[in-house]
């Protein structure tokens, strides 16, 4: 079956009869309704993905009337086609004598939020782990809650310097209607929150006017700022990496089902300072273990799996923490990577085993720990203009990552192709946090004080 | 006297008178050669003489002479040989046999001569010959028959597997002969009648012929007889002198004088001779004459050597040699079509060809050359007008005039991006300043305010209105101290920057106390040099100078602190103590005007510069130690290498000069890199980096690493010139400050931004 393109065209030079011709064949892991044919059809070779798109459009419109034109996107032996066809099988040293297998994907179109709900001061963290509700943290030192993106409904104030860190402890089950939250501030200290969220019908009242939430527990230890939290898949501990150099880990108890060493140490502040820690209903936690060995600030930690901890460091380093015992099973030395200052750290992908880190300088890059012998990251996307602040793989698909830069862009990378998949240049100001949402969207806050969500993301 | 011994011995038969007579001849002989040698020379000592008397060979003429006299001529050739070889006492024996000797003898020995030459080939050589000959002559000793083989004494069985039995005298190998068999030697013996007289010799594998005078010599030693025949071994004893009469020596002259003393004459004779030596009349070295002829045809490069035209002699230049075109009959291809000749006209008359090639049918119709007279003219002229110069090309090839640096991959990490801007001020930023942990970061402008910034995030997190330009701030070196020292005009300020926690919070509230009573106790005392004044308003310290202040400098201990007050004249370096509120001047007397003043990073050093000059005084024993001399017209700013023995100078001629004060108080090495001021010199604190920033809109970084190993001088590369900032009324880059951790600088502009660079 031969196939010209018609008049679109937009593939580039569809109509000239001199071209090459490929005999290609799509696939598609794509439900029905969006199922092409099997046939082999021979297409010029000079097609772009536009061009593909275009043929797989008219394709399904052919089987279907009532089919949209929506953009895909193609997959050549894992990899995804960004160049004209005929140089991406020369790139790649792939035959064009086969019938070639091109594999088709829903392409990603970012949808940005018309209104980005508005802060007092600059955004520098978002937690989207919960469906329903985005947690941020703010240089004003209040965290919010905010219902669906858009309002919010709740502020959790109470740190004296900036939020650096908020993550929600809880957040994976959606049925639960308490929230525990933990944030880490500028002014040294960690808070626990504990938010008990309504049931819809007083939700009115909430849009109007946020509920002010004040926190449950004060964890007090690191001399200095705090700089990143993580809570363990479990949701029974936290860790805190702080500009000291050392990594915090902090128990995580519901205040009506105290520990005796919080307990203890309420009933002595109480006896101290008598009456007024009735009114304060503060109380004070320590860290359970510290973690010693950064040289410099660990500016970020993850908690993926009960018993590992990874951290960033500016002393250029990623370390992996092994929590029973405290000691650092696995260090990445600094120089030999990259040399550079490390501000965001991520792990996922292949068995959630890739680290994905970002620092000082505009190259994301992805390590692979499993691989022996060699401390080459496996992966470098250098898009970005300036310092990656966050970066995020997301949760269920093993390709995906974003990463959030002080040049003003999100980037959402595939590990199968070197060029961003889609830029979010939404922002005014320096991007500082990023996160998934949904699963299918992304939402970043940044200096210019905003939380923007965009949508459309699908993996 | 060998000599007459000799003489009686050998003219055996003349009788006693004439021996006597000989011998006094001899005597007489010898005692005149005696005395005309003395004559000759006198420096020659005595027993010289006698040996040379004593050697046979002086008086060999006399002795030949008596040997024709008394011997016939066979035995002649015989003595002549003798006398060749070296042995003397040979001799003796020789003689001795011949006085015994009868005629019978004699024949024998002629004959046993000639038997050689029957028995033996003809291609025998010489040598054998010889040997023979001498075996002949010594009836008893081997050493004298040279064997051809060399091996020396060692068992033959050696050899028995070899193919050759040794060495001869040349080293070469001597190959075994070919053995007869059994059978044959036999038939040999039966064959041969002389056979029984043969004799195999092992050791140089030879068969030797016993000649009949040998075999009767075997024959006689077996009888337990002499060898010889002739032998008597009875012979009467001949006394030949008659010792009886003679009891003195020969002669008693005493030895004359004039053996003892040096020669007058000769003397005179010797200075005659230095003198003309060194009056150059006598030359030993005279230098050889060289024929004065060259080769015409010769290359002209050889006769720039030739001295002839004087000292500087520069051949003139070749003319061009005729060419194929020149040919009267060149070939199609050099012949120019109509159209060349066309369009030459049309060139510059310079570049037009001087000639155009012609061709003729033969060389009579060559018509003559129309220019010749005029270039040769010309030609002459050139050569006559045009001065000649000699160019000396020394081939170098200017890479290798470079130094050999390493490469600037090896020595990263070094800023060379600015990722980051701090922006906020609206006017030039003065003066920045990191804190040491490398979080915050501190800029004065001359907008009258001070900010302290996150420099992670370029956040401003702190801005003071201090009201006045700021001139310099700096950070508290302790990180448990995050205070700041700023200088407003005539006051320095030190603020309290709150970015500690709360114990260390209230450490700094206490050190910032200042007690109102005390300070008006000094002032009732004199006039003091600062006042120490609480500032309500920004609820620090004031202290108030009497003059502007331009910089300040914290110990790394962090409770002293210097400043600079330029045109305070003898307060112009104080040094102040935080803790106890106090200050001291002890720098009265300065020669020129301070720029700066450092405090040493690991000793009780100071370092102050002035405009031409950097005294490093001892805080301990108070007194000056070093002074460096820059070479700059006006010194901008001062910078210590962390391990303290190095400091860089910036000056406002844009030269920077790296000193090495173990090295020598000269600059070990004079940057010029700027083409405007620099303002600010400053040093990494960890890595080996240095930087400079200028009016110039640029900050140079540089790698300089100092070794330990005091032999290695410092290294120092370029690295990288960081560019970005934009000029403002006519300023750049105000100061440039390292990230205390990272290797991150810092550049604060006049275009009021302030930028970090990272790697």
């Amino acid at each position: 079956m031969e196939f010209g393109l018609g008049s679109g065209g937009g593939g580039g030079g569809g109509g000239d009869e001199s071209a090459r011709r490929v005999q290609v064949r799509f696939t598609t892991k794509l439900g029905p309704p969006l199922r092409v044919p099997s046939a082999s059809l021979a297409v010029p070779s000079n097609l772009t993905r536009m061009g593909l798109s275009e043929i797989v459009n008219l394709l399904l419109k052919n089987v279907n009337d009532e089919h949209k034109v929506q953009p895909f996107d193609f997959l050549i032996v894992g990899e995804l086609v960004r160049l004209p066809l005929e140089d991406f099988l020369l790139a790649k040293g792939i035959s064009a004598e086969k019938v070639l297998e091109i594999e088709y994907i829903k392409a990603i179109a970012p949808r940005k939020q018309p209104n980005p709900s508005l802060h007092d001061d600059w955004v520098s963290s978002v937690d989207g782990s919960n469906p329903s509700y985005i947690l941020t943290g703010c240089y004003d030192g209040i965290a919010r809650l905010w219902k669906g993106g858009a309002e919010c409904t709740h502020k959790l104030a109470g740190h004296t310097g900036a939020i650096t860190s908020a993550v929600i402890i809880n957040g994976k089950d959606d049925s639960k209607h308490t929230f525990h939250i933990a944030t880490g501030s500028k002014d040294r200290s960690l808070r626990l929150w504990k938010v008990l969220l309504s049931t819809n019908f007083d939700g009115i009242d909430y849009s109007e006017q946020p509920v002010n939430v004040r926190e449950s527990k004060i964890l007090q230890g690191h001399t200095a700022s705090v700089q990143s939290v993580s809570s363990d898949p479990s949701g029974d501990m936290i860790c805190s990496g702080s500009w000291d150099g050392t990594i915090k880990l902090w128990e995580v108890k519901n205040s009506d089902a105290d520990g005796d060493s919080v307990s203890i140490k309420k009933r002595r502040l109480i006896s101290n300072t008598a009456n007024q820690v009735e009114s304060q209903l503060e109380v004070e936690g320590v860290a359970v273990t510290t973690f010693v060995g950064h040289s410099q600030s660990v500016s970020s930690v993850i908690w993926p799996e009960h018993e590992t901890i990874y951290s960033a460091s500016w002393d250029h380093s990623i370390r992996q923490w092994d929590v029973e015992t405290g000691k650092d099973t696995w260090n990445m030395a600094s120089c030999k990577m990259c040399g550079k200052v490390l501000n965001c750290l991520d792990v996922g992908g292949e068995s959630s085993a890739l680290i994905a880190a970002g620092g000082s300088d505009p190259v994301l890059r992805v390590w692979d720990p499993r691989k022996p012998g060699s401390l080459a990251p496996v992966f470098q996307f250098s898009s970005h203009s300036s310092w990656i602040t966050a970066c995020k793989w997301h949760r269920k698909s093993w390709f995906h990552l974003l990463s959030a830069s002080y040049d003003g862009k999100v980037m959402l990378w595939d590990l199968r192709t070197a060029w961003p998949l889609a830029i979010i240049d939404s922002h005014k100001d320096k991007v500082l946090c990023a996160d998934w949402w949904k699963d299918d969207s992304i939402i970043s806050g940044g200096a210019d004080s905003k939380l923007l969500v965009c949508s459309g993301v699908s993996i | 006297m060998g000599k007459s011994r000799r003489s009686s011995a050998e003219v055996d038969k003349l009788d006693k008178k004439f021996l006597k007579e000989a011998t006094a001849n001899g005597y007489i002989e010898g005692t005149s050669d005696k005395d005309d040698r003395f004559q000759s020379s006198d420096s020659v000592d005595l027993s010289e003489n006698e040996k040379s008397q004593g050697s046979p060979y002086d008086s060999g003429e006399d002795n030949q002479d008596d040997r024709f006299q008394s011997t016939d001529p066979v035995n002649f050739s015989e003595d002549e040989k003798s006398q060749g070889s070296p042995y003397d006492s040979g001799e003796d024996d020789q003689d001795d046999r011949f006085q015994t000797s009868d005629s019978v003898d004699l024949l024998e020995d002629e004959k046993s001569q000639g038997s050689p030459y029957d028995s033996r080939e003809d291609d025998q050589d010489a040598s054998d010959y010889e040997n023979h000959g001498t075996m002949e002559e010594s009836d008893s000793s081997e050493d004298e028959v040279p064997s051809r083989n060399t091996v020396g004494d060692v068992p033959l069985e050696w050899y028995k597997e070899e193919e050759h039995i040794g060495y001869d005298i040349a080293g070469k190998k001597i190959k075994k002969q070919a053995r007869k068999d059994r059978i044959e030697s036999f038939l040999a013996g039966v064959d041969d009648a002389k056979n029984w007289r043969k004799i195999y010799d092992e050791y140089n594998d030879e068969e030797v012929e016993l000649t009949k005078e040998e075999v009767k010599m075997i024959h006689r030693m077996l009888r337990g007889k002499t060898p010889h025949a002739g032998v008597d071994p009875y012979a009467p004893y001949v006394d030949w002198f008659e010792w009886e009469d003679k009891g003195h020596p020969l002669s008693n002259a005493p030895e004359p004088k004039r053996r003892f003393i040096p020669s007058k004459w000769e003397q005179k004779k010797v200075v005659r001779y230095i003198r003309a030596i060194r009056k150059g009349f006598i030359k030993f070295d005279k230098p050889k004459e060289e024929p004065h002829v060259y080769l015409l045809w010769g290359n002209d490069s050889s006769v720039t050597e030739n001295k002839r035209h004087g000292l500087s002699y520069i051949p003139p230049p070749k003319s061009k040699l005729a060419g194929h075109e020149e040919s009267y009959n060149p070939s199609a291809e050099f012949i120019p079509t109509q159209e060349e000749i066309n369009s030459y006209q049309l060139m510059f008359e310079e570049d037009r060809p001087k000639f155009i090639p012609r061709r003729f049918e033969s060389l009579r119709n060559v018509p003559a050359y129309e220019n010749a007279l005029k270039e040769t003219f010309d030609r002459c002229l050139d050569l006559y007008l045009c001065p000649r110069t000699r160019k000396k090309r020394i081939n170098i090839d200017p890479e290798s005039l470079k130094p050999k640096l390493p490469s600037q991959k090896d020595l990263r990490p070094y800023p060379s991006t600015c990722y980051l801007e701090y922006i906020g001020h609206t006017s030039p930023v003065k003066t920045i300043s990191i804190e040491i942990s490398g979080q915050w970061m501190a800029s004065g402008s001359s907008d009258g305010t001070v900010r302290v910034w996150e420099i992670e995030t370029t956040r401003c997190i702190k801005v003071w209105d201090v009201g006045e330009p700021v001139n310099h701030i700096v950070w508290n070196p302790l990180p448990e101290l995050p205070i700041l020292s700023i200088s407003v005009g005539y006051d320095v300020l030190i603020l309290d920057t709150g970015l500690g926690n709360a114990e260390n919070q209230a450490r700094v509230k206490e050190l910032l106390h200042v007690e109102e009573s005390k300070l008006e106790e000094d002032e009732g005392n004199t006039t003091p040099v600062v006042r120490w004044v609480r500032d309500d308003k920004y609820d620090g310290i004031r202290l108030k100078h009497c003059k502007v202040v331009t910089k300040i400098d914290w110990h790394r201990k962090g409770d002293y602190f210097a400043t600079v007050v330029p045109s305070g004249d003898s307060r112009a370096i104080l040094i102040h103590q935080l803790s106890k509120k106090h200050t001291q001047n002890p720098f009265k007397k300065l020669h020129g005007l301070p720029i700066a003043a450092v405090f040493h990073p690991t000793r009780s050093i100071f370092f102050i510069s002035t405009k031409n000059h950097v005294r490093v005084y001892d805080l301990l024993k108070q007194k000056l130690v070093k002074k460096l001399e820059t070479g700059l017209r006006e010194v901008s700013s001062i910078a210590i290498h962390p391990a303290g023995d190095n400091v860089i100078v910036g000056s406002k001629e844009g030269k920077m000069c790296w000193f090495d004060m173990d090295l020598s108080s000269k600059p070990y090495r004079t940057l010029k890199t700027h083409p405007k001021d620099i303002t600010n010199v400053t040093f990494h604190r960890l890595y080996p980096l240095f930087a400079s920033s200028s009016e110039d809109c640029t900050a140079y970084v540089f790698h300089g690493t100092v070794y330990s190993d005091l032999n290695q001088n410092p290294l120092i590369v370029p690295l990288e010139i960081l560019r970005g900032h934009n000029s403002s009324n006519d300023r750049g880059v105000l100061d440039c400050k390292f990230h205390p951790r990272q290797p991150w600088l810092f550049t604060a502009g006049a275009d009021s931004v302030i930028k970090l660079y990272c790697h």
